[in-house]
């Protein structure tokens, strides 16, 4: 397994060294898990949530410009470095990468293992193209493509691909989308999960499909689950809840698939189906 | 508008945040002496004046704007009046700053505080402003009286980083209070450290961050000139106020609705579960001095 200086290396190496007059400043910057809250305050647990490996910050300059900063992630696998794409999707989507979107001076894209996230401390007529000339440079310096996450093939017809979280924790569950305080699914770092909806007003349907390591896993959180969520229709997996939405779910060997916000009691059961379906493992 | 139906998640969120005092070990009560039944005293105070045309902090209206919130707060008529009223020239102060690179607390409120302790009489060296290395700092290490300043900013683990939050450096390893997006961060104001030290609570709403994004949760698009102080002894009472100002100006400016994401919970729990405070508006006495032109609250 490569050190963390080595991978910080490995890293580098796919940042240019200026753009569109910009120059990088100094030495790179790395960091750790364990390191990553002395550059990123508490933000750094959403990376620390998706696994990242090593982050490698670099700094460039202009006179009369804003710095740019970026920020390139090591995810250390793909499904990760798309995941934490995902839990940030504000902005206009460009085509960087395997997927990039820009919004207020912040451009974020991922490609194969890594997440790279660039940014202008303020944004002038010049910092918008260098930052998309930064991430094209970056995204083309990174030779190979990842895989997305087996578990978004599960998602059902007229879900919006495009707007779909991928994630491991419950935290980043409630941050999109909050089911519970506690901890109800069971979900950790080995579980994989993703959100998606059928459209962008707060009352669309949701359908959450969760991995667990093994079906006893799997068996155990929709024990919870219904326990907690459901405990009026816990035999049936289907129940109206007080807003008049339809919630079901399903159990497929190591998998649970779980429609929230459902109009009526079939969409939410022919929908949570449809999931379980398609499961192949 | 239509009546918001309370959920199953709603009740799962509210559940959680039934008050839990008396749990072994968590209870923060009597750390501010507060009687249950009264209110709690929180200032807003606001200038026009208070940034220049480059949005830097004017310190001399800074300076007043300290003054008239601290005479409120306390109903002095001086500033070295209301100051008695916190500190001794026998004490020992640590002004914990924030120094976020992106919005830092700056130094026309730490001289400004600093300045007002010194003319209690206090001298230079037993008064020191730090953030990351109070552990390490002999004044922090020896303080008798914390004052407790920073701006007010959302965040993207505990929903706001304001005066509760500040107090993070005085642990080790910060990342240990993360859990469930900071929930417990009041526990640490039970450390010996700080426990009953903290007698002013600064949280500044000059150029608030609303809303962040990326990595550094920043972006200068989401902050906006409010140009307000909130001062008040009571950290979550100061942090609420700070909570509503941000969720008007989210409201504002997205034109919907936008809690805060994730919710500051902390705050909620620093009262019901810490009784470390107060964090209801109707159990907060908020005095508005100065501008009121887009108050918001």
């Amino acid at each position: 397994m490569a050190s963390n200086a080595e991978q910080a290396n490995t890293l580098s190496r796919f940042l240019p060294r200026e753009i569109n007059g910009w120059r990088a400043e100094g030495k790179d910057e790395s960091y750790n898990p364990e390191t990553v809250f002395d550059y990123i305050d508490g933000a750094g647990e959403v990376y620390r949530a998706y696994n990242f490996e090593i982050l490698v910050a670099r700094r460039y300059l202009k006179e009369g410009e804003p710095n740019l900063i970026a920020d390139f992630f090591d995810m250390g696998t793909a499904s990760d470095a798309f995941g934490v794409f995902t839990h940030d999707l504000e902005g206009e989507a460009f085509e960087i990468g395997q997927g990039a979107v820009y919004k207020g001076g912040l451009l974020s894209f991922w490609k194969d293992r890594y997440f790279v996230s660039l940014y202008a401390e303020s944004e002038t007529a010049a910092s918008k193209p260098a930052l998309l000339g930064l991430g094209e440079e970056i995204a083309v310096a990174i030779p190979a493509q990842g895989k997305k996450p087996a578990l978004l093939s599960y998602v059902p017809d007229g879900f919006d691909l495009k707007k779909v979280r991928y994630f491991h924790s419950h935290l980043i569950l409630n941050y999109h989308f909050f089911v519970s305080t506690e901890n109800i699914l069971h979900l950790g770092q080995k579980t994989e999960a993703v959100l998606a909806f059928s459209g962008d007003k707060p009352d669309s349907v949701r359908v959450l499909i969760v991995r667990y390591p093994d079906a006893n896993a799997a068996v155990l959180a929709l024990q919870n689950f219904a326990k907690a969520y459901m405990p009026d229709a816990a035999e049936t997996g289907l129940v109206q809840t007080e807003d008049k939405k339809w919630t079901a779910v399903k159990n497929k060997d190591n998998y649970l698939a779980i429609i929230f916000n459902a109009l009526w009691a079939a969409q939410a059961r022919n929908m949570a189906a449809s999931v379980v379906q398609k499961i192949v493992d | 508008m239509a009546k918001k139906i309370l959920t199953r998640r709603d009740f799962l969120r509210m559940a959680a945040m039934a008050p839990l005092v008396g749990a072994a070990g968590t209870s923060l009560e009597g750390v501010f002496q507060k009687a249950p039944a009264d209110k709690v005293r929180v200032v807003l105070v606001r200038d026009k004046e208070a940034l220049d045309s480059a949005g830097k902090q004017n310190a001399e209206v800074i300076q007043k704007m300290l003054d008239d919130a601290i005479m409120a707060l306390f109903g002095e008529k001086t500033p070295a009046d209301a100051w008695r009223r916190i500190i001794k020239p026998s004490d020992t102060v640590g002004i914990k700053t924030n120094v976020w690179n992106y919005l830092p607390t700056g130094p026309a409120v730490e001289q400004s505080l600093k300045r007002r302790v010194m003319d209690v009489g206090i001298p230079e060296e037993r008064i020191a402003v730090n953030d990351r290395g109070v552990l390490r700092d002999r004044v922090f290490q020896n303080a008798t009286v914390l004052i407790n300043a920073r701006p007010a900013h959302t965040h993207h683990w505990a929903g706001m980083g304001g005066c509760i939050k500040n107090m993070i450096m005085f642990v080790p390893r910060p990342w240990d209070y993360h859990a469930d997006a900071c929930a417990d961060l009041a526990t640490i104001w039970n450390l010996p450290s700080i426990r009953g030290k903290t007698r002013l609570n600064v949280l500044l709403l000059l150029t608030p961050l609303f809303h962040g994004i990326g990595p550094h949760h920043f972006s200068a698009e989401y902050v906006w000139p409010y140009k307000g102080i909130l001062v008040g002894q009571d950290p979550v009472a100061v942090d609420a106020t700070g909570v509503r100002v941000l969720q008007a100006k989210r409201l504002q400016f997205f034109g919907e609705e936008r809690p805060l994401q994730p919710p500051a919970h902390h705050i909620v729990f620093a009262d019901t579960r810490h009784n470390l405070g107060v964090s209801s508006p109707d159990r907060i006495e908020l005095v508005r001095i100065g501008w009121q032109e887009d108050i918001l609250i």
